[in-house]
């Protein structure tokens, strides 16, 4: 026992084990941190209220779903998440039929045009969405398409082609060019390349894309505050409006209804956390 | 922008008057405009300071590729995957009168630090800035968990058989190599205080209690969509924009000049 004792203590004298010690409590800390307040809320959405406040981290002591309905008949939740599908779908479609030739076009066509492009597609991560929010809110009110989902369907890809043209690019520019040039020899044109050789070999990058786009499109909240009103509201519009519905607050309403609005994200993020993590590390580098 | 930050245009169906820089000359007439530049500077102040160090600590941790650092990593990463609607309301549910925090330091006989923490002018703006700092340092750790990954092993390898530490190691070998990397971090949390951040403003405080969570980004929110001063607006965003534009320069400058 005493020399399992002296052996320990050398063993955390060494000034190593130390760090790697204080590296894990304060990555333990930070992740209770993260950890307790999203346990809390997804508990808080089966529980009732006076059992929110008197006992907010214990487990529900019966799962009751009565808080979801209510949260359904306040700001009618399945409707939200229709037009969040809606427009998700619509943005993301949009999104990618812009994006795949045109990362074609920059990966393979050299021109001083696609340099230029490119830089300009960069550029687009530095627009802060504060500065435009009131010219896009113009242009749509002037479309006439101001409180229309298709608003959301018609921005929406602006904002999420500058990483996805860059995951695109980088993705085909590793592809071997040796293929599109055999392809030229056998007789192929531009579009059969594009569509028989480049699409399923992007693959992996296009599902990279399409998730990314996918969590950016589900969880945006401030145009579509700004574009839609009360009855085309999105998922995290209803979300955000379960507060003020009623006028003292309804904790266990909101959290029914967040619990609600973070299913699919989580869904996508349990089945493609590496790509979602490669991908956003790819679009920061980048800028 | 530009164009309709000279314009005098109260109200999206009344006429409007050509200006020029007039919207400009009202920022020194305004005491709202000093307020939100102070709010402003405060949060940016905490934002970046209080996330990008740890960030980079817990990011050179994981990547150290300990036991569990792939939980850990997956844990970290969790709050950008969240909706800011979503992690308004979370935080909500904590700040409340008789919401979690203020419980949590009653169990723990603290029931005289327990503050409305959102409705309160000293802690309001304390309370917006700690949800961007409980998001970013997971965010931007995992960032540089990746961006770690692509120094040479050898690297540390050559120095652990010199004799150095972790702490040697992270600071003498591993910061310097993200000097760029950090002025890239920094940019991207800049940018999104700037911009991005007011929506918490907006969906929990709505630059209150008074002024004391005005900031410039939900001033201009503000004025644009509820007293519907469009032409002052946009002079507003002119502001961000050229404040966004000095700041970007003066950071790519800087860690340029440091990393050589």
């Amino acid at each position: 026992m005493t020399a399992w004792v002296a052996r320990m203590n050398q063993k955390i004298r060494n000034s190593s084990n130390i760090f790697l010690a204080g590296g894990y409590l304060f990555s333990i800390i930070y992740a209770l941190i993260i950890v307790i307040p999203l346990y809390f809320v997804v508990i808080s959405a089966f529980k009732n209220n006076s059992e929110i406040i008197s006992t907010p981290l214990d487990f529900p002591a019966s799962i009751d779903f009565k808080k979801f309905f209510q949260a359904q008949m306040n700001v009618d939740l399945l409707r939200a998440l229709i037009i969040s599908s809606v427009v998700t779908i619509g943005a993301e479609l949009v999104t990618f039929i812009l994006a795949f030739p045109a990362a074609y076009a920059v990966a393979r066509i050299q021109t001083r045009l696609s340099v230029v492009a490119e830089a300009i597609f960069s550029l687009g991560f530095l627009i802060p969405g504060l500065a435009i929010l009131m010219p896009i809110y113009l242009m749509v009110a002037r479309a006439g398409l101001l409180y229309h989902p298709i608003a959301l369907i018609i921005i929406y890809p602006a904002f999420n082609l500058p990483l996805s043209m860059i995951l695109l690019v980088g993705f085909m520019r590793k592809l071997p060019r040796e293929l599109d040039e055999s392809a030229v020899i056998d007789g192929a044109n531009v579009l059969q390349i594009i569509l028989y050789i480049f699409l399923p070999l992007s693959s992996p990058g296009i599902i990279t894309v399409l998730v990314l786009n996918f969590i950016n499109i589900w969880n945006e909240y401030l145009f579509a505050l700004i574009l839609m009103d009360s009855n085309n509201r999105t998922i995290q519009l209803a979300t955000a409006l379960l507060r003020s519905s009623q006028r003292s607050v309804d904790y266990g309403l909101i959290a029914a209804g967040v619990v609600i609005s973070m299913l699919p994200v989580i869904l996508v993020f349990i089945f493609f956390q590496d790509k979602i993590m490669s991908g956003m590390l790819a679009g920061a580098i980048k800028e | 922008m530009f164009f309709i930050s000279t314009m005098r245009w109260d109200g999206l169906a009344l006429p409007q008057k050509f200006i020029f820089v007039d919207n400009f000359i009202r920022f020194f007439k305004d005491p709202n405009i000093s307020v939100a530049l102070r709010n402003t500077g405060i949060h940016l102040l905490f934002g970046i300071l209080g996330v990008i160090p740890f960030a980079f600590m817990l990011g050179f941790f994981v990547s150290l590729r300990k036991p569990g650092f792939q939980v850990l990593r997956t844990i970290f990463f969790m709050p950008s995957m969240i909706s800011v609607a979503a992690l308004a309301m979370i935080f909500l549910g904590l700040y409340r009168p008789d919401g979690m925090l203020n419980s949590f330091l009653e169990s723990f006989g603290l029931a005289s630090l327990t503050r409305v923490w959102l409705a309160n002018k000293t802690t309001a703006l304390g309370a917006i800035i700690a949800i961007d700092i409980w998001s970013g340092i997971g965010f931007y750790s995992v960032l540089y968990f990746a961006a770690l990954s692509n120094i040479p092993e050898e690297l540390y390898e050559a120095a652990q058989l010199d004799g150095a530490e972790y702490w040697t190691l992270m600071w003498k070998i591993a910061f310097p190599m993200m000097l760029d990397f950090t002025g890239v971090v920094i940019i991207l949390q800049f940018l999104y205080i700037l911009s991005g951040a007011a929506q918490n403003i907006i969906i929990l405080t709505q630059g209150g209690p008074g002024n004391a969570t005005l900031t410039l980004g939900y001033y201009l929110y503000n004025q644009a969509f509820l007293t519907q001063r469009l032409g002052y607006s946009q002079a507003i965003a002119v502001l961000i924009f050229i404040v966004g534009i000095v700041v970007i320069l003066t950071i790519r400058r800087l860690s340029s000049r440091f990393s050589y």
